[in-house]
């Protein structure tokens, strides 16, 4: 980076002597964000403009709500409404019918989020520090090797073959996590922090001192990485906690499946009979039985859905506060 | 003992990079910590990624099953031939590329700006409340969006027509129907679900600014506008282009669930929404034919290849580091 | 900080050794493919179809169709056990599939060569494309590995099941899959809410041509505006095949008709039907009068759901005898909903492959999968068992052939009797019409077989104009079958971009192929 480097401690004493503050006061000035922070006026203005944005990310999920606790016969012949017409249960009664098949399947989303995530991270930032090493020199023929991957594949029917044929991992736990662990995507966002945040003189330091990469890795690297590796965590959460596309495909035992399959599978109930309406006037004419849920049903569905992410969200947020960094940088 | 010229000459191999580097066992040698932490993920790509791509080969086949993939018979580029025999053909490519372009430069400039805000807003607990609703959107389902989509849209009851038009004095429009309004509603839509996450990552590289470059520009005088620009943009560089080369790698696939769902597959809006995924899809759900949606996948794969190709020969140029590989 | 790692280099030898064992398995053959074709047993030689159980090894059948699992479905598989070990000494696996999965399953069922044995099909479902893929066996082959499987145990289906049916379900003259012996001739017409009806004074008894709705429909928009009078979507309006009489040869999204109810063999586009164009304009017409729902273009409700949610008054519906009834119970609206009939009765291919058991080429043994659809077929209880459970626990006899759901019914009710052999075989609600089967049989007897029976188009020389003109129909289609535009100024912009794909050179294709094959029968 070519900015001017200060002696910033100098010059910091020597405002707080002209002031006759001290440092540590000057610090804790600036770090709560009264020295050197924007005006009120710039700052009502974001305000006002966050909220306008909160009340449009809001005023939709609150609908969202409204329609699944509402009466379906309303809801189809009246249309949305922010306040339910007519208060009914109905909705979720139906999707909690099968208690215990809830119960199992939050078991599998449980452990395929916990375990999944954690392996993720671990083997993801493995992969990613040594291509973030300006020093390797192999650095760039190991990104393309992972970028590559984002580019091209094979279709589903090969990739479910490897699965099945090769590797039998039909009906396994591992077959809900496998597919997931490792994304280009988060390799490469965690290489770029790596290569951008450390600085290279903590690293030749360490080596100075004797320590192995491994060490350096983990004793260094990743305590420094906090807001990524959160951020990396918070995304892989929420791609196997929603993630209803591998138990379709690997699930045959119905009882195994994952809560976001549950709930979402009798929606595609309804994308099959939509996409396809010859299949649809087929079955019409059969006189076919399918359950289609009602619109309060699949509102309800989102809510369920959406229900844990607002918990995990929090959760994961303390990771990206300023003095985390600031800290441990310090130290 | 006989040593090849060059290295007894002691002229290093030149590596990928161009700069003077070890011979390539040194560097294993050295290095071979960094060959083992990146095993796991190696293995795990080539069986989930690597090892399927043979199945590219089926673009190229009419397959039978019962004979085997292996053993059914060629049939060249036939089936790439349906994604160009229509006056469509133009069309889905104009649309794919065009609207992805806007998602990407949106995605971008919408993202920084909103966590520089962030940033800088006063009253912490406030920032985190906005940053949380902010990213609920991103968590509904492209077929819950497309309800939500109808409950403002609906010719019959949605709230555009029967409440915000009469309001403004305007005649009801039928959404569903016109092309013309839909490459404004669909970025609109696009950016209101996808924000929150792009957002999330533009905030934690921020947060991993050193303080000190802060400092030392608030004592030379510089105001808020003058650090955003000369010190939080140029550092969050790094960040913003990876972000941009991943999704420019993506421009030639488009998020099926916004164009199907959310457009409810209207026939007549194709003109503005039709992209390659939806007539793919189309297609494959009349025909059942993995021949030709594997064709289609693989048209996709290469154009987007060679795009990522030329914007990081292009960004390699620029500044070096910042390159993907 | 020690903890850490430590921890860090357990879980790396962990990764590694995992990561070892797995690329240890990748050793194993890589060609992915399990054997291409079952070898044939030697345990059908010389045997009668009545195959006694002393003769026979156990053999475990999967049978793999569309609908939601059922409860009790364990219980109901051991009572057919029982049937079924005694007469052809085998097993049954019930395997089903929501439809939401079903096409994404099979697909992925059939690439990887999964074993079973008895898959539901129908020409609507890409019979036609499985035929193709080799995912099937030939059901009357007599040099096939089997022989004539149909001939040497399904005698009971060729005695039972009208040959109309096997007729046309013909592929290239082979049949693939055992129709379901059901009513085989379709009518079109209108369903509508008779209460209503009765209420504004309507009498529908001389309703016979479109035309001839205009008044009802007026009347129900003036008396009754918060009613949809025509509840029209993609696919069922005025211009969908079972309506308009067209018959398609096999797949409706291939352009390329002939009149059901008519004598020619000359294969055209819609387009250029009079009956066709006039359905635009009435259609056309009837929208802009306010008949028709305003976003039947893009409706995503079924015409069913649309009569349930209560505020339609008619939808256009395929009739058969008691469709009305069937209806008015499935929407929970008992005696409300009654039927007109307003076009000829007629057979065509589509109706004749519109519901087929399929015997997978990788079924391990395909003669007990023949016996056991024979047994479908003329096995009374067995067809009633598989349909509606046990006696005694999810339904009870009323009379001989008339029961009643008890209130275990709902453990087990696939709803699916039109996929399981003969439904004539099939016990009767008490709701429903004693005189069902009779009637289906007269309405059977009674139709008109359309020209083009027992050819089914085979669309693969053509494949990629059929692939780009899908596009092209939905874009099109479901605004002008629906009325929400304007026929005159937007049919020619269709038809122009029908022809820009290659319309001509697949209705060429149809005809050179229906030409053979009439050609053939003579």
């Amino acid at each position: 980076m070519s900015l001017p480097t200060y002696d910033t401690t100098k010059v910091l004493d020597g405002r707080a002597q002209a002031r006759k503050t001290t440092k540590a006061q000057t610090d804790l000035l600036v770090r709560e964000n009264r020295l050197g922070s924007i005006s009120a006026p710039a700052n009502a203005m974001i305000h006002i403009f966050f909220w306008l944005y909160t009340l449009a990310c809001l005023l939709p999920l609150w609908l969202v709500v409204s329609v699944s606790f509402s009466d379906e016969k309303l809801v189809v012949v009246e249309g949305y409404r922010f306040w339910p017409q007519k208060f009914s249960l109905a909705a979720y009664d139906f999707l909690f019918k099968d208690l215990t098949q809830i119960i199992r399947s939050f078991g599998v989303s449980l452990t395929t989020v916990t375990v999944g995530t954690l392996l993720s991270l671990l083997v993801m930032t493995l992969y990613a520090y040594p291509i973030s090493r300006s020093d390797f020199p192999h650095r760039n023929v190991f990104a393309f090797f992972m970028f590559f991957t984002m580019l091209f594949n094979g279709g589903l029917v090969p990739w479910y073959l490897v699965y099945t044929q090769l590797f039998h991992l039909k009906n396994t736990l591992w077959a809900l996590i496998m597919p997931l662990l490792v994304s280009a995507f988060f390799v490469l966002l965690l290489r770029t922090f790596f290569a951008n945040t450390i600085p290279s003189e903590l690293l030749e330091a360490a080596k100075i001192d004797g320590a192995g990469e491994l060490r350096i890795f983990a004793l260094i690297v990743l305590p420094l990485s906090l807001p990524v590796l959160a951020t990396v965590a918070l995304f892989q959460t929420l791609n196997y906690w929603n993630d209803w596309f591998l138990s379709l495909v690997f699930i045959t035992e119905n009882k195994n499946v994952n809560l976001q399959f549950l709930m979402y599978k009798t929606m595609l109930d309804i994308q099959f009979l939509t996409s396809n309406s010859q299949a649809a006037a087929e079955l019409a004419k059969q006189g076919a039985l399918i359950n289609i849920p009602t619109e309060t049903i699949r509102m309800a569905m989102a809510v369920i859905g959406i229900g844990p992410i607002v918990f995990a969200y929090p959760f994961f947020q303390r990771y990206f506060v300023k003095g985390l960094t600031v800290g441990a940088l310090k130290g | 003992m006989l040593q090849p010229a060059n290295l007894a000459a002691g002229v290093p191999a030149r590596g990928k990079s161009g700069a003077k580097s070890p011979s390539f066992w040194k560097t294993i040698r050295k290095y071979w910590v960094f060959y083992l932490m990146m095993l796991p993920a190696a293995v795990i790509l080539f069986i989930n990624n690597y090892l399927p791509m043979f199945g590219t080969l089926i673009a190229f086949k009419n397959v039978n099953y019962s004979k085997g993939i292996l053993a059914s018979p060629w049939v060249g580029f036939d089936n790439f031939r349906y994604l160009f025999a229509t006056s469509d053909a133009w069309v889905i490519t104009r649309n794919t590329i065009l609207y992805n372009a806007v998602f990407i430069i949106l995605n971008l400039v919408v993202a920084v700006a909103f966590a520089v805000m962030f940033n800088e807003m006063r009253g912490k607990m406030w920032a985190k409340f906005h940053q949380s609703t902010m990213f609920l959107p991103f968590f509904l389902s492209m077929v819950t969006v497309g309800y939500l989509v109808f409950a403002f849209l609906s010719h019959g009851n949605g709230f555009m027509n029967t409440y915000l038009l009469p309001k403004l004095g305007l005649q009801p429009i039928d959404w569903y129907s016109e092309p013309k309004y839909w490459p404004f509603i669909l970025p609109i839509i696009n950016t209101w679900k996808n924000i929150g996450y792009y957002t999330v990552i533009y905030l934690a590289a921020i947060v991993g600014i050193d303080q000190e470059y802060y400092e030392a520009a608030l004592i030379d005088g510089a105001g808020k506008w003058k650090q955003t620009w000369y010190i939080t943009i140029p550092l969050l560089k790094p960040v913003m282009i990876v972000m941009t080369l991943l999704q420019i790698g993506r421009i030639f696939y488009a998020d099926f669930g916004l164009f199907f769902q959310v457009t409810r597959n209207s026939g007549i809006l194709y003109p503005t929404t039709l992209v390659i995924d939806t007539y793919v899809y189309q297609t494959f759900i009349v025909m059942g034919d993995i021949g030709m949606s594997s064709a289609a996948g693989l048209y996709q794969a290469l154009v987007g290849f060679i795009l990522v190709l030329v914007s990081n020969a292009i960004v390699r140029r620029v500044s070096r580091e910042n390159a993907l590989f | 900080m020690n903890v850490l790692r430590k921890g860090a280099y357990a879980a790396l030898m962990l990764l590694m050794v995992a990561s070892l064992a797995l690329s240890a398995c990748a050793k194993k053959d890589s060609s992915g493919e399990a054997k291409a074709s079952p070898s044939p047993q030697a345990t059908s030689e010389g045997k009668t179809d009545s195959g006694s159980t002393s003769n026979l090894p156990p053999y475990k059948l999967r049978l793999v169709y569309p609908g939601a699992p059922q409860k009790d479905q364990k219980m109901v598989e051991e009572a057919m056990n029982k049937i079924l070990q005694q007469k052809i000494n085998a097993t049954i696996e019930l395997v089903p599939i929501d439809w939401g999965q079903w096409d994404n399953k099979v697909n992925l069922m059939i690439a990887s060569r999964e074993q079973f044995d008895i898959l539901f099909t129908a020409q609507w479902n890409g019979h036609a494309v499985n035929v193709a893929k080799g995912a099937f066996l030939a059901l009357n082959d007599d040099n096939g590995p089997y022989g004539n499987l149909l001939q040497k145990h399904g005698k009971g289906i060729l005695e039972t099941l009208d040959p109309t049916f096997l007729e046309g379900a013909k592929i290239d003259g082979k049949n693939y899959g055992v129709p379901t012996n059901k009513e085989l001739a379709a009518s079109g017409g209108v369903l509508y809410r008779a209460d209503i009806a009765q209420e504004l004074g309507l009498d529908l008894s001389n309703v016979k041509t479109v035309q001839d709705l205009e008044p009802i429909l007026k009347t129900v928009k003036e008396k009754k505006p918060d009613m949809i009078p025509l509840f029209l979507r993609d696919g069922e309006n005025f211009n969908s095949h079972y309506f308009a009489q067209y018959d398609y040869l096999g797949d409706a999204t291939v352009p390329g008709v002939l009149l059901k109810d008519g004598d020619s063999t000359k294969v055209v586009p819609v387009h250029e039907l009079d009956r066709y164009k006039e359905y635009l304009k009435i259609t056309r017409d009837f929208y802009q009068k306010g008949y028709i729902n305003k976003d039947a273009p893009t409706t995503t409700l079924s015409t069913q759901d649309a009569l349930k949610a209560g505020n339609v008054f008619m939808i256009v519906a395929s009739l058969k005898p008691g469709k009305d009834a069937e209806v008015a119970n499935a929407i929970g609206m008992p005696g409300k909903i009654k039927q007109v009939e307003m076009t000829a009765r007629t057979v065509s291919t589509g109706d004749t492959a519109g519901s087929m058991l399929g015997i997978s080429t990788t079924s391990k043994d395909p003669e007990r999968a023949m016996m056991f659809i024979n047994l479908l077929h003329t096995d009374k209880e067995l067809n009633n068992l598989i349909n509606y459970g046990i006696e005694g626990v999810h339904y009870t006899k009323v009379s001989d052939n008339i029961i009643k759901p008890t209130d275990k019914a709902k453990d087990y009710s696939p709803g699916a009797n039109w996929m399981f052999g003969n439904q004539f075989l099939n016990y009767l609600y008490e709701s429903e019409d004693p005189q069902k089967w009779e009637k289906f049989r007269e309405f059977n007897k009674s139709a008109k077989k359309s020209p083009g029976l027992g050819f089914t188009f085979n669309s693969e020389p053509v494949k990629q104009e059929v692939g780009a003109i899908v596009n092209v129909r939905k874009k099109y289609d479901p605004a002008l079958d629906t009325g929400s535009v304007d026929p005159d100024s937007t049919l020619p912009k269709y038809i122009d971009e029908l022809k820009k794909a290659g319309l001509d050179k697949i209705i060429a294709e149809k005809q050179k192929q229906l030409d053979a094959f009439l050609a053939s029968k003579k």
